[in-house]
């Protein structure tokens, strides 16, 4: 009994972490957006209008909760949380330390590879639950979207699993050495691009269009249940850029212990910060671009990438 | 209870009561979660077994792969925005007859084929590896070709539906 | 024990609903269902009997490539019959040749 109590305790921790990164997240991507468009972003309630989002939160909580009346009530209510959950449960698979994840399992980088395939489900859910063409739309756009940047996301990953020989992220952080940053350059950008695709960020953010689609699958949706979408959307930036940071550049290195964490998450958010910057920078790209440059560039990279990876390994 | 035996019976559960949902419900979308329950319940049946890859493989094929691909389905082929649409069944007697007894018959001949059952302890996903590459290669390159013959069947078919 | 009967529960509710159901999208939910209870026989089974886990693996990992390759097969069928007939009902469709 006791490991289901440790693993409920885990499962808190990581869906605190990941609203309160959330948090900070949106107020980071506000002052960075700022940045890129000549204006200051919030600057008002505390130091850089970092307090802006502790008023905000309490805001969207009291916000009134609207139902619309053709709506599948039950699965409109809590679609959301299936979309956030698998995200706050992909973090428990994270090294933050050499030898240390909140659940460290032998098939961790395919649990992790595996969460969006849920949350495909929910937000499918969600569109269908709000009886909307705009948000059908939007849904079915996000589901053939994740679908597709789910085959270069995890063939970029393969690299990676063969050097180490293990699915276990402890053994690819132990096992990283720093030429593999040279060697997997290629695999890495596939990487963030796919998975910039996966979570439905610009320039890939067709789902919520808003010119088109007024946003997209969660179009119906206000105040918190709409929050808990926008928690799950800047969680799994952070997931993503905490797993590149620590499975692709080396984790804590060069440093040790505490000030090895403290590296890996400054890391991580140097690629959260890379991550907005291509979202305020870059336009909005067309469905059937999309999907084109995803099976006629990405895959036939990652398979260049796999196989050069296979070809070096003997002699490595 | 034990923490083993709590994983034992909320796979169950899960596994049950998705399929009683996924075979009565009548709303389509309400199926298709009870459908993605029993997946789920299948997959924490293996991860209980202690097949973990094959618990994880589970969620990525049937829950991201076949339960999207049937709600797309779904989507695109009924209006979201019209009536709730229903599947339509005919329960008679006669098919719950058929059901119970095929299964019946399939328990017991399982029951004498195969004793008591033990808990086995962890697994690990190298073993799977050297048995798919190794004795089964065979088996692991023609299921290949035959998902490949499978993608190349579904391009005809949605295409010729197309050109009518 | 438990398993054994389990699965064969679950055999018999797949079965049922292919043959209750008169929706193909509920016939092939229901092929689904037997697919899983066949697979978690075999797994269940397996871990009893002391079999390496990398056999028992293999063989789910082929059962389910069969039923990923199933399912697309079956929903692009449905989809194409929606569209060229607009129909989706197993009893309607008798004639063989479209």
């Amino acid at each position: 009994m006791t490991s289901f109590l440790l693993g409920a305790l885990w499962g808190v921790v990581g869906v605190v972490v990941i609203a309160g990164g959330a948090v900070i997240g949106v107020w980071w991507e506000r002052k960075v957006a700022g940045r890129i468009q000549l204006r200051y972003g919030p600057q008002q309630i505390g130091p850089a209008g970092s307090l802006q989002m502790l008023a905000d939160v309490p805001k969207l909580l009291f916000k009134e909760d609207v139902v619309p009346s053709g709506a599948d009530k039950p699965l409109f209510k809590y679609a959301p949380l299936v979309v956030f959950a698998p995200v706050a449960a992909a973090i428990a698979v994270i090294p933050f330390a050499k030898g240390w994840a909140m659940f460290d399992t032998a098939v961790g980088v395919l649990f992790f590879l595996a969460v969006p395939s849920i949350e495909v489900v929910a937000i499918l859910v969600a569109a269908w639950a709000q009886r909307n063409t705009y948000s059908a739309l939007g849904g079915l756009r996000a589901a053939s979207q994740m679908i597709a940047y789910e085959v270069p996301r995890a063939l970029s990953v393969a690299p990676l699993v063969l050097l180490a020989g293990s699915l276990r992220p402890t053994d690819l952080v132990a096992a990283w050495r720093w030429w593999w940053v040279p060697l997997l350059a290629l695999a890495f950008l596939i990487y963030l691009i796919s998975s910039i695709a996966e979570m439905n960020r610009g320039p890939f953010d067709l789902p919520e269009a808003e010119s088109e689609l007024v946003a997209g699958y969660f179009a119906d949706y206000s105040g918190m249940r709409w929050a808990i979408f926008m928690m799950a959307e800047y969680g799994a930036i952070i997931t993503t850029s905490l797993f590149a940071a620590a499975t692709f550049l080396g984790a804590g290195w060069p440093f040790d212990g505490a000030l090895g964490v403290v590296a890996l998450i400054v890391k991580a958010a140097a690629l959260v910060t890379l991550v907005m910057w291509t979202k305020w920078t870059l336009p909005r790209i067309r469905q059937d671009q999309l999907l084109r440059f995803c099976w006629t560039v990405l895959v036939p990279a990652a398979l260049v990438q796999l196989a050069i990876v296979g070809v070096v390994l003997p002699w490595l | 209870m034990t923490a083993q035996s709590a994983g034992l019976a909320l796979a169950i559960a899960l596994m049950l009561a998705g399929a009683i949902g996924a075979v009565l419900l009548k709303e389509v979308m309400r199926v298709m979660i009870a459908l993605g329950a029993f997946l789920f319940g299948v997959a924490a049946m293996y991860a209980y077994l202690g097949y973990s890859f094959l618990a994880i493989a589970q969620v990525f094929v049937y829950v991201g792969g076949v339960l999207v691909l049937m709600v797309f389905a779904v989507m695109t082929a009924r209006r979201a925005d019209g009536e709730r649409p229903a599947i339509v069944s005919r329960h008679d007697v006669g098919s719950a007859a058929v059901a119970a007894g095929v299964g019946a018959m399939l328990f017991l001949s399982l029951r004498t084929a195969f004793g008591d059952t033990s808990v086995p302890v962890s697994r690990s996903a190298s073993d799977l590896a050297s048995e798919l590459l190794g004795p089964r290669l065979v088996a692991f390159e023609a299921a290949g070709v035959f998902l490949l013959a499978a993608l190349v069947a579904v391009a005809v078919i949605l295409k010729g539906g197309e050109e009518r | 024990m438990i398993a054994l009967a389990v699965a064969c529960a679950l055999f018999s509710l797949g079965l049922y609903a292919v043959l209750s159901r008169r929706d193909i999208i509920g016939v092939l939910v229901g092929v689904e269902i037997m697919l899983g209870a066949g697979s978690v026989l075999l797994a269940s089974l397996g871990a009893a009997s002391g079999a390496s886990s990398g056999s028992v693996q293999a063989i789910g990992v082929m059962v389910l490539l069969l039923a990923a390759a199933e399912a697309a097969v079956g929903l692009s069928l449905l989809l194409s019959l929606y569209r060229t007939s607009g129909r989706s009902r197993v009893d309607e469709l008798s004639e063989v040749s479209g």
